[in-house]
């Protein structure tokens, strides 16, 4: 069904809400837009226009903040219970840390206010509390009621939902450690996607033996003090209500997976010494595919991978990089990932930090890099806390100033929409060093903010750059003036950049299963309008060699389904590249090599196409 | 020659300090200047102006700030700090005239 922007019937007893962050902002910004606007003509020399071209921007981090306005909104309307679905680890680690955001953002508007209230209580003699008073105080409300909501184990709990591999778990144990340190209570552990017994298999028993030892481990390490569920993999993923109310029950009852005894605890096996099972099969209607063989990954100087969570992006694109770097020594590669929840180091199985470094035994034309925003943004504390300054003393907003004390908390801060602010910014600066960028992006949502970063943060330098010049009588434009047009210059190179889709691509990475084909679908039209190109999809973890397995079976004809779908898809625009399932998925530098060998590309596949289809796009562009 | 070379090295300090204070005075001028530049360059990122208007501005701010630095570069090789006390004469003298 199609959900809404308000809640919707979806079944008996259940409404359903899609939250679309920009236009319930819009919303929320059309009802609030004269008090807000009030507050800050009362607050600085600037005018109504000024006012209205700032409040038009564009704000990075928007998700999270109206997330948490629509949670404190919905908790106050009459259902009993309200289940959220977060968006992936990083930024559902943002959205919790939104109350803050708000927080600081009411006070600030408190500060622009104060001398007003001043003016007007003191001097006009009018004791009257205005909207614009009134919206201050409910903001301010609306954070610190949420903030306690979140806190209070009674009205709130977090269920953490994970896979059954040791790269989620590593990102469990970090996210859910994160949470406890917040303040949230994580009640309950679900393992999703958990492979049942069944008959004997190469790959299927080398599946369920890696993941016995995860979940175990995740029994060991985060299962004191919660419940841990396990649900089963379902050969078609359940939809649809009767499928979801199925999939409830087994997660009620405890039953399935956990009733079973082989799931209680991990007996090692000989097996988990063998090197993992990649499926495999002939190239039968197929031809070899090789990352560094594939004409969509050649030549370009920006590569971003995206696609939606668990599908195996870091993988593919560590494969991709490592393959690309080891093919061509002399082309400086740089990967990057942008993904607040990072699992290079993971991939790779190697230290992986915020500074660019060599793999140990690695190529040495190939560094890799976690951006670690968090720590970037309070690296550049001291910057912000000038620029910001110069923004206050440019808007003739005296009473706001950073250094003075009144808007520490923001700067102090990770506010949401730094890790896409930051990733951008990376990605400016690797441009001179490194010959090719590979960026392991964020799950879709938040991949596709990262993209649209260059045209929100051009807007924002403009508008900045307009009001430096209205009002330079009155300030001089200085050190902020020089940086706005620094900027600007290298977004609008960054810009042209990235709509050459000789230079830069998006590869999309996804799985062939329906709910990841929906995603792609969406994605694939929002990189069009982006007019990013989009020559090539990675189908992941494709059961090659069913052999007589029922299971595998099953699965491969599904899979094949999917990968027709997703090839209508493509509409000839695109390469398909299918990469094997590999039990367990492959980690460590070795590994992903000769996994990425055996990545293939089905003869009827439109690469070449595609690429000239990228090229003509460029020059009617 | 002693009272010649003393009236010269005399003179030299005077023009000296002279160049110093303009120096300071026209560092002003050159900061309105620069401010006028980053003005063009913030109009030029919005698009208020074009390249070629630009590059015209450009080229007049940055021929006035070279006629601002001139005579200073001409009359100094030294630092404006530097204090000319006790110099000796002899060294100053140019070979020829021997
Ligand atoms: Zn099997």
């Amino acid at each position: 069904m199609r959900l809404s922007a308000s809640p919707r019937r979806a079944s008996g007893g259940v409404d359903a809400v899609e939250l679309d962050a920009p236009r319930a902002f819009a919303r929320w910004l059309a009802a609030n837009r004269r008090a807000l606007g009030d507050v800050l003509e009362h607050g600085t020399w600037l005018d109504r226009d000024d006012v209205n071209a700032l409040l038009d921007l564009s704000i990075p981090g928007i998700d999270e903040l109206l997330g948490i306005l629509e949670i404190a909104r919905l908790s106050e309307s009459d259902y009993e219970r309200i289940v959220i679905d977060t968006a992936p680890t990083g930024h559902t680690l943002r959205l919790l840390a939104a109350p803050d955001t708000v927080a600081a953002v009411a006070e600030i508007l408190d500060a622009l206010q104060e001398q007003h209230r001043i003016i007007r209580d003191q001097l006009a003699r009018v004791g009257r509390v205005e909207a614009s008073d009134r919206l201050i105080a409910m903001l301010a409300a609306q954070a610190r009621d949420t903030a306690e909501r979140l806190r209070d184990r009674r009205q709130t709990t977090f269920r953490w939902v994970t896979l059954p591999e040791a790269m989620s778990l590593a990102e469990s144990e970090d996210g859910v450690g994160a949470l406890e340190q917040s303040g949230l209570h994580v009640d309950a552990i679900v393992v999703n996607r958990v492979l049942p017994d069944g008959a004997p298999c190469p790959i299927c028993d080398r599946r369920r033996a890696a993941e016995r030892r995860v979940v175990a481990t995740i029994r060991r390490r985060l299962g004191r003090g919660r419940s841990v569920l396990l649900v089963p993999a379902q050969l078609r993923e359940p939809h649809g209500q009767r499928g979801l109310a199925a999939l409830g029950r087994v997660m009620a009852h405890g039953s399935g997976l956990m009733a079973r005894r082989s799931w209680r605890k991990a007996e090692p096996s000989a097996i988990d010494h063998l090197p993992s099972a990649i499926s495999h099969q002939p190239w039968r209607g197929a031809h070899s595919a090789a990352p560094e063989s594939i004409a969509a990954f050649q030549r370009a100087s920006l590569l971003f991978f995206g696609g939606k969570g668990g599908v195996g992006k870091t993988t593919v694109s560590a494969a991709a990089a490592l393959r690309i770097a080891k093919a061509d020594k002399k082309r400086r590669v740089l990967l990057l990932s942008t993904d607040p929840a990072h699992s290079l180091a993971d991939v790779f199985q190697a230290t992986v930090g915020d500074t660019a470094r060599r793999l140990p035994r690695g190529p040495r034309n190939l560094e890799v890099r976690e951006l670690d925003a968090a720590h970037a943004f309070a690296a550049r504390r001291v910057q912000l806390e000038a620029a910001l300054d110069e923004i206050a003393a440019a808007f003739g907003a005296g009473a706001v100033s950073a250094s003075a004390g009144s808007t520490p908390e923001l700067v102090k801060l990770a506010p949401p929409g730094i890790d896409e602010l930051f990733g951008i910014l990376s990605v400016v600066d690797a441009r001179s060093a490194y010959d090719l960028v590979v960026v392991d992006t964020a799950p879709t949502g938040h991949a596709l903010r990262l993209l649209e970063m260059p045209d929100a943060a051009r807007e924002w330098t403009q508008v900045l750059m307009r009001v430096l010049l209205k009002y330079k009588s009155l300030v001089r434009p200085g050190q902020l003036a020089s940086e706005l047009v620094e900027i600007s210059k290298s977004i609008r190179a960054l810009q042209a950049l990235m709509r050459d889709g000789a230079r830069t691509r998006f590869i999309v990475v996804t799985r062939a299963a329906e709910v990841p084909r929906a995603e792609t679908a969406r994605l694939l039209a929002r990189l069009r309008a982006l007019r990013l190109a989009a020559p090539a999809i990675v189908v992941n973890a494709l059961t090659m060699s069913p052999g007589r397995c029922a299971r595998c079976r099953a699965t491969a004809a599904a899979e094949r389904r999917e990968v027709s779908a997703l090839r209508r898809l493509c509409r000839g625009r695109c390469a398909m590249i299918e990469a094997p399932l590999a039990a367990p998925p492959p980690r460590g530098a070795r590994a992903l090599d000769e996994w990425a060998r055996r990545w293939r590309q089905p003869d009827s596949s439109q690469g070449h196409k595609g690429q000239q289809r990228t090229q003509r796009e460029k020059q009617e562009a | 020659m002693f009272i010649l070379d003393s009236i010269l090295i005399g003179s030299l300090r005077f023009v000296l300090e002279k160049v110093v204070a303009a120096a300071e005075a026209e560092m002003n001028d050159d900061t309105a200047l620069r401010d006028q530049l980053l003005e063009a360059q913030m109009q030029l990122e919005l698009g208020e102006i074009t390249e070629k208007e630009f590059a015209r501005i450009e080229r007049d701010v940055l021929a006035r700030i070279r006629e601002i630095k001139r005579p200073q570069q001409g009359a100094l090789t030294m630092s404006p700090e530097d204090k000319i006390t006790g110099v000796d004469i002899e060294s100053f003298e140019p070979d020829e005239e021997r």
